[in-house]
């Protein structure tokens, strides 16, 4: 959910309960100060109701005014606490009862006490009530509906240049010389961010292109002794006198400088993957390359007695084209290392999933170590890091591998 | 063919002129950018083999010169570099092939001897040797004027070979060279025999000379 959203939502919760808790005070405070000014009246009737006893001296009547009524009964009750009750009263004029409001009290006139009940109608004040209770609520509501518009409307406009900070935010990248600019912004706290994200900014840049330069400095220190060593095995292989065995020997030292400058190689990449220095995307139809690769792979299989059965549909992919030659070397030289002598290797290709399946050896292997750096089986000639580039090239371009083993059939399944 | 070689490191530099001077090859070979600058004002070559990171400046810094000065030296790039951008930006710049380090001397050689074919014989693309005779362009071979057929890898060890006569070459370096480095071929050479077997017959076959000697141990020599 927005910000926005959520601010609208948490104000209009606050302002609901307020208005509501405010309106109920509200109700409860005109209905005492109603009934106040009703009681006042009532007591003024009293009075006057006992003037006209003490004046007249006669029996007390009853007797109905416009909107109340006294009521006298002759009592032996000493005293009388003056009481205000809410009661009914009978409107004569529209022949029906009302919500009423009545005094209780005693008079002396000649001796004898005289209970006197005055009943006025209090249907005038309910419907100021009623009212202004409906003043209330279409207030609440129009209020309500102000804050909302104005939230979802206007606040919207107050959050642009975090959308416009964000957009560039996503459009950055490392590898550009364009750094951050960010919009001027009149807000504090957006000035303040555009500012902290272009520091960060110039940082990660900074911070890119020192990596950037170990990594090639480090390739160029350790590539560049294996080249001299290289290059002197080439010069001393030249000598006719050197006996097979000490050719023999060469041989092995060669294999080994190949193995360590791969190694190398290897590791440099690693690096760059997990650096993300790598960016050189463009369209790849993997229904095309993978003929390629079995064919790069022909004499290994064939001295292997293998064979490839494979079922391939169309399925482009966005990325390095390098990054893809090296995943699927990996996968291909895996699936021929440690396959049987005379077994298969199947590749299967759908828009959702490439997987290869290889005969071998009757276990499972651990899942969980296989892409680890440095782990590989004893017998194997590889640098250990074949399947760990595998893993971080998946990873890069968020591709899904695992591993499945089925009586004696390893499947490496790659989801896009 | 004269060569050029600009390479800081002093051990390579030698090694890489010693494997180049022979065949009337003529080698020379610099430390540093600038005085290979000033050797490419004075004089002209057949070929430059230029390293990238040298102690006084980019060894780009030699191919924009040659293209300002409109000179035509194919130019071969060795570089431990190995960042696709640096590759692009040399072949970019004017490059005519880019060589990684490590690399093997049989593998230059074949190299610089390609760009070299490129540039200078651009007319005729007829590679000679004795009674073979290469069609560099239409990937052909005749052997005695009768057409042979050898496949993309057996063609490929042809030239290499020829490229290198006289050389001893490792097995090593031809798996490099027919497979690419990046695909780990060492537990296993019997292919390489295969071929060179193959390739050895269908030269035979078609009544060239033996020039393929097994060098026990280590690899092959084109005997030239």
């Amino acid at each position: 959910m927005k910000l926005s959203a959520h601010y609208t939502r948490t104000s209009i919760y606050i302002t609901l309960t307020v208005l509501l808790a405010g309106a109920v005070i509200y109700y409860f405070a005109i209905n005492y100060i109603a009934q106040q000014q009703l009681d006042q009246g009532l007591q003024q009737q009293l009075i006057e109701a006992e003037e006209y006893v003490r004046s007249s001296n006669l029996n007390p009547q009853q007797y109905d005014l416009d909107r109340d009524h006294a009521v006298f009964t002759r009592t032996n009750e000493q005293k009388l606490q003056k009481r205000f009750f809410d009661t009914t009263y009978f409107n004569p004029k529209e022949q029906r009862k009302e919500a009423g409001r009545a005094v209780e009290d005693l008079v002396e006139l000649k001796d004898t006490n005289y209970k006197v009940v005055i009943t006025i109608s209090r249907a005038g004040q309910k419907y100021l009530i009623e009212v202004i209770t409906i003043i209330t609520l279409v207030l609440l509501a129009g209020l309500l509906l102000v804050l909302f518009i104005i939230n979802k409307y206007m606040l919207n406009g107050l959050w642009k240049p975090f959308q416009l900070t964000l957009k560039e935010i996503k459009q950055f990248n490392i590898a550009d010389v364009d750094q951050f600019k960010g919009k001027p912004s009149k807000v504090d706290e957006f000035a303040e961010l555009n500012e902290a994200i272009r520091e960060m900014s110039l940082r990660v840049t900074y911070d890119y292109l020192n990596l950037k330069q170990f990594t090639e400095n480090a390739s160029h220190e350790m590539m560049t002794p294996l080249a001299v060593v290289t290059t002197k095995l080439d010069t001393l292989i030249q000598d006719e006198t050197l006996s097979a065995g000490q050719l023999e020997q060469i041989t092995d030292i060669y294999s080994s400088i190949n193995k360590s400058s791969r190694l190398n190689q290897s590791l440099l990449l690693l690096a760059k993957l997990e650096n993300k220095l790598i960016t050189d995307n463009e369209s790849i139809n993997l229904e095309t390359v993978l003929p390629e690769k079995m064919l790069q792979f022909q004499e290994l299989m064939q001295t292997k007695d293998l064979s490839f059965e494979h079922n391939l549909q169309p399925k482009q992919v966005l990325a390095s084209k390098y990054l893809i030659d090296i995943l699927l070397n990996n996968l291909f030289s895996n699936a021929i290392r440690h396959n049987n002598s005379g077994g298969v290797i199947i590749i299967e290709l759908n828009g959702e999933q490439l997987s290869i399946k290889n005969t071998g050896a009757n276990h499972s292997l651990n899942e969980d170590l296989i892409f680890e750096r440095f782990q590989k089986g004893k017998e194997s000639q590889g640098t250990g890091l074949g399947l760990t580039l595998v893993k971080n090239i998946c990873q890069h371009y968020g591709y899904d591998i695992h591993y499945t083993y089925d009586s004696g059939q390893h499947t490496f399944i790659l989801k896009f | 063919m004269k060569i050029l070689v600009i390479e800081d490191e002093q051990s390579l530099r030698e090694n890489i002129t010693n494997y180049l001077n022979v065949d009337g090859n003529i080698c020379e070979s610099c430390s540093a950018l600038n005085p290979a600058l000033q050797k490419l004002s004075d004089y002209d070559y057949d070929c430059v083999l230029l390293d990238i990171g040298l102690p006084d400046g980019e060894g780009f810094g030699v191919l924009q010169y040659l293209r300002s000065n409109q000179k035509n030296e194919g130019v071969l790039i060795i570089s431990a570099r190995n960042s696709l951008e640096d590759k692009l930006k040399g072949l970019d710049v004017g490059a005519d092939d880019y060589l990684t380090k490590p690399f093997h001397l049989a593998e230059l050689k074949a190299r610089l001897m390609a760009v070299y074919r490129r540039k200078a014989l651009n007319t005729n693309n007829k590679l000679i040797f004795n009674e073979i005779a290469i069609d560099v362009q239409g990937r052909t071979v005749e052997v005695n004027e009768t057409a042979i057929v050898l496949t993309r890898k057996e063609y490929d060890m042809l030239l290499y070979f020829i490229a290198n006569k006289g050389k001893v070459i490792s097995k090593n370096a031809i798996a490099e060279h027919l497979w690419g480095d990046e695909m780990d071929m060492h537990d296993n050479f019997d292919f390489i025999y295969t071929h060179v077997k193959n390739l050895r017959r269908k030269l035979l076959d078609a009544g060239g000379k033996d020039y393929l000697t097994s060098i026990y141990g280590i690899g092959y020599k084109f005997v030239g």
